[in-house]
């Protein structure tokens, strides 16, 4: 029996005592039994919170609210008490903003004071602080949604008009290619084949076609703008909530995509524009037709891989810095001899001399010799097997006297070199580059002076 | 004591439902007086037991406990009046979750203001009374039949009562064991002078212990006066029965 | 149709006499320590593993659904809630009402059977008082410990699967379990379970106190007492749920 009864004793009380347990481990986690302070703000829309809903000051658990006044008019508006921890009375300042937010999608609404400037005033007891408007879930998600719509028809109409840009581009060049082989081959003189009447055609076929892919793009670069306008103001909307960070970034990238399609139209306008206007002129014609194809190559490099890029991914982050540069079309000598990528050490690096690369024509224009051909396909080979993969930087040098001189003769001797390597070996051309660096390699390489070319091989970048 | 009998029924009629149990039932039974009531099975013997008792309300008719007049009370003072009676029931309605012991104890801790002591004395004493002094720790299941129906007596002794209210007390037993409580009855009614009511068909016991017999038949009240006079009645049924 | 009036009458009747003999003396303390021994203690051990083994199972049910949704940090919460609003009321009450009001059916039905409550009436007792009011009182008392002790189990059982599958800590599960967990979660549905103890204890003692039909109602009086009080606690449950969320808004979730 005594037994008996310490068994119900304890019964009773461990069950009392866990009841006490659950009921104390609730309240502090309410701070029910810790020094608090009411502090009161309103919302026109508190979108389900409730007595009890928690409250966070600057993210931390710091209590709930006490009450909830409803308004007597549609004008009014509900007025929260909030009781939160005494300890984080100093965070919350008179000018300390207060916001409801939930729990990610799916969880509970709550109220978030924000830390409020250090010289404001530390709010005492029952101060109103002031509030702003929730945002609902709806109404972002709603906006995100057709601006995703909106970005996605523009990409589509823009790939489109991109893909037939292109194939236009790619056709020119081919044309321009086979004339310029024509050329190189020897048939006939430069002038009898531009004063014979199927070169000129297919000559201004090609810059017509050259024209046709301008405007296309010109077209699309429209339309992107447009896109990009109403990103913007979506961007700035965005920016104005504190959301959509990631949103953003991309929005940015998008703008920086449509620029960059801005500049490359324009570039292959001019290099049209001054193919057409030297058509009269058939000496210069030639070096202005192989300008111009370089010029159109890097071009279409480039916008090939902006496309790549917009068909590929919407989000285009860091697309260029994978590859490990930005644009080998861009390299200005500059910031080519500044850039650690350029000037490693462990770069591959093929030295060849101008005397035997190059030999003079009647015109005054350098062209590759049969000897100059065989020592870029030693070098490449010498790069090893991965040059041909990875990018390759085609460095122009001269030592002639006068600056002017230098930079043109360095300029088309790396361009000539880069052709043949492209004609050779049929290189990625987003992976080959051209600069020129008048007669001074860049530091780190241990030449003072160069006069030729050197093909360098990218380290992989890391 | 005003009145001379210890239990007086007037005109006592109960039914269950559309079933007439007792019809207008009569009889008082004196101090040392022993009555038994006879009867077929299902004839309301012992309904008039329950009845006397107040475990059930009469749909007619009075029932006196000397001069309290037992259907009208309620409470305290039903209590009272039963307090004044034994019941020894069929099976002795021992209450199985407590021993022997426990089951005389429990009525008089709770009903008397007496000491342990003075309970401890009761219980040695009313067990002595029924032989079973050596068991007062066992519980009803370790009991014979027998045994049980002695210790349902010792039960219906604690509170010396001045009436004792017997049903079927030999129902189940031996006959040498049935005689065994007729001596335990005999014993009360001739040294305590206990008025009885005892609810047989034993007809052997009940001309052992009953002064007078009444007779039961159909809900009425067929017979009464001692076994001699009955057994040339003119009811064939009170004849048979008293066995005549 | 009427039968079913019938019994409803005879059960409020019932159930309002235990109400009002609670009060009037004698209290009774000693049955009703005896009682709570009978109906707690002795439903402990079926209560405990019952919560534990529950846990369990539900944290391995729930937890499926809410990896999918990226929400494990709800799972604790889940579990605490669940236990604590519903679970563990409800699963305490349908255990003690097989148990304990099928005992007190029986038990009853019998000392009816055998003439016991008329024995101790005949010895001027209260036999309601006696057997009916220590028993209700005791089942109404026990529940809510045992309820406690269902959500504790529960809860246990819920943080062992699921330390099992994440090695979650303990203080981290316990954190998570009571974050903005109310006392209107807790104490109201806690509180339900003294309703839930009044059914069975009334429910079970009025089938077994007022049968009168030898043995063969011992059997039936436990059966009417079991299904009788189960079916009568999940429909209070409806309307006590129903009073909670009227009196505690916040509690709703």
């Amino acid at each position: 029996m005594r037994n008996h009864n310490v068994t119900i004793g304890i019964f009773i009380v461990s069950g009392l005592a866990l009841f006490t347990l659950v009921l104390f481990t609730i309240g502090n986690e309410h701070k029910a039994f810790s020094p608090h302070v009411d502090l009161h703000t309103e919302f026109a829309n508190i979108s389900g919170l409730t007595k009890g809903s928690d409250v966070q000051v600057a993210g931390f658990d710091a209590g709930e609210i006490a009450d909830i006044e409803v308004p007597k008019s549609p004008s009014g508006r509900f007025r929260l008490v909030l009781r939160i921890d005494q300890r984080l009375n100093p965070l919350v300042r008179t000018d300390s903003l207060v916001t409801v937010d939930s729990e990610g999608i799916v969880g509970d609404k709550f109220v978030q004071i924000h830390g409020g400037s250090a010289n404001a005033r530390e709010a005492a007891a029952s101060t109103t602080l002031p509030s702003k408007e929730p945002l609902s879930l709806a109404d972002l998600l709603e906006s995100s949604n057709d601006l995703i719509n909106g970005a996605n028809g523009t990409m589509k109409g823009v790939q489109g008009k991109l893909d037939g840009t292109l194939d236009a581009a790619t056709k020119t060049i081919n044309n321009a290619n086979d004339l310029i082989v024509g050329i190189k081959q020897g048939k006939g003189t430069v002038g009898m084949l531009l004063r014979d009447q199927t070169t000129a055609t297919e000559i201004q076929q090609a810059v017509a076609n050259g024209e046709q892919a301008t405007v296309s793009v010109k077209q699309a670069s429209a339309s992107l703008k447009h896109a990009s306008g109403q990103a913007d103001a979506l961007v700035s909307d965005f920016a104005s909530r504190g959301l959509g960070g990631k949103v953003d970034q991309t929005l940015l990238s998008a703008r920086g995509a449509a620029g960059n399609l801005d500049s490359i139209s324009g570039q292959l306008h001019q290099t049209m524009t001054e193919a057409l206007g030297e058509d009269g002129r058939g000496v210069d014609a030639g070096g202005n037709i192989q300008q111009s194809l370089s010029n159109l190559t890097e071009t279409t490099g480039n916008m090939a891989a902006d496309t790549e890029a917009l068909k590929h991914e919407f989000f285009f982050k860091g697309f260029f810095k994978h590859r490990g540069y930005y644009s080998l079309a861009d390299l200005d000598p500059t910031t080519y001899r500044n850039d650690r990528v350029f000037t490693n050490p462990d770069n591959g690096r093929a030295w060849l001399e101008a005397a035997r690369l190059f030999e003079q024509t009647s015109n005054g224009q350098e062209r590759l010799t049969t000897e100059g051909k065989l020592q870029i396909e030693e070098a490449i080979a010498e790069l090893g097997d991965g040059a041909l993969n990875g990018p390759l930087v085609i460095e122009g040098y001269s030592s002639q006297s006068d600056s002017g001189t230098q930079l043109a003769a360095s300029h088309s001797r790396a361009l000539l070199v880069l052709h043949y390597i492209h004609a050779r070996y049929q290189v990625d051309l987003r992976n080959i580059g051209a600069v020129a660096l008048r007669n001074t390699p860049p530091p780190g390489v241990h030449k003072e002076t160069w006069d030729g070319v050197c093909i360098m091989a990218l380290k992989a970048s890391s | 004591m005003s009145s001379e009998n210890s239990v007086t029924l007037h005109g006592v009629s109960k039914s269950f439902g559309e079933k007439q149990v007792l019809d207008n039932v009569s009889f008082s039974v004196g101090r040392g007086e022993a009555i038994c009531v006879l009867g077929r099975s299902g004839t309301g013997k012992s309904v008039t037991l329950k009845l006397i008792l107040a475990l059930l309300k009469p749909d007619a008719g009075n029932i006196r406990i000397g001069d309290d007049e037992i259907t009208q009370l309620e409470g305290q003072e039903l209590s009272r009046v039963r307090r004044r009676m034994g019941f020894l029931f069929q099976s002795g309605a021992l209450f199985d979750s407590l021993s022997l012991h426990d089951n005389l104890a429990l009525p008089l801790r709770r009903l008397t203001k007496k000491s342990k002591d003075e309970i401890e004395e009761i219980i040695d004493r009313v067990l002595g009374q029924v032989e079973l002094a050596g068991d007062k720790h066992k519980m009803p299941r370790e009991l014979s039949g027998g045994m049980q129906k002695r210790a349902g007596l010792a039960r219906a002794l604690v509170f010396e009562p001045e009436t004792l209210l017997v049903d079927e007390p030999s129902s189940g037993l031996d006959r040498i064991t049935a005689s065994e409580i007729d001596d335990l009855l005999l014993d009360q009614k001739v040294r305590r002078g206990s008025a009885m009511i005892i609810v047989t068909h034993d007809l052997h016991g009940a001309r052992r212990v009953g002064d007078r017999f009444a007779v039961l038949d159909k809900g009425r009240l067929a017979g009464l006066g001692r076994p001699q006079d009955l057994e040339k009645h003119e009811n064939e049924t009170v004849r048979r029965l008293v066995g005549g | 149709m009427i039968g079913i009036f019938d019994f409803v009458g005879a059960v409020g009747l019932f159930g309002l006499r235990v109400i009002g003999s609670v009060f009037r003396i004698p209290f009774e303390l000693e049955q009703i320590w005896r009682h709570i021994g009978e109906a707690g203690v002795r439903s402990l051990a079926l209560v405990l593993s019952a919560g534990l083994a529950l846990g369990v199972v539900m944290t391995l049910h729930t937890r499926g659904a809410l990896v999918m949704f990226g929400a494990t940090a709800m799972i604790p919460k889940l579990q605490s809630l669940g236990f604590f609003v519903e679970i563990g009321p409800l699963v305490a009450a349908l255990l003690v009402a097989g148990r304990v009001g099928a005992g007190n059916g029986a038990v009853l039905a019998d000392m009816r059977a055998t003439e016991q409550i008329d024995a101790i009436e005949a010895l001027s007792m209260d036999s309601f008082k006696f057997l009916v009011v220590p028993r209700v009182v005791a089942c109404v008392i026990a529940l809510p410990l045992l309820t406690v002790f269902m959500d504790f189990c529960g809860i246990l059982g819920g943080y062992l699967s699921e330390y099992t599958l994440s090695h979650i800590s303990l203080h981290l599960y316990l954190t998570r379990a009571f974050q903005g967990m109310q006392w209107s979660n807790f104490v109201p549905p806690t509180l339900k379970a003294l309703v839930f103890g009044f059914i069975i204890g009334t429910i079970s003692c009025f089938f077994g106190y007022t049968t009168n039909e030898g043995a063969e109602g011992v059997g039936r009086a436990a059966t009417s007492s079991v299904v009788v009080s189960s079916l009568l606690i999940i429909l209070a449950d409806v309307i006590l749920v129903k009073i909670i969320f009227l009196t505690f808004p916040g509690s709703a979730t």
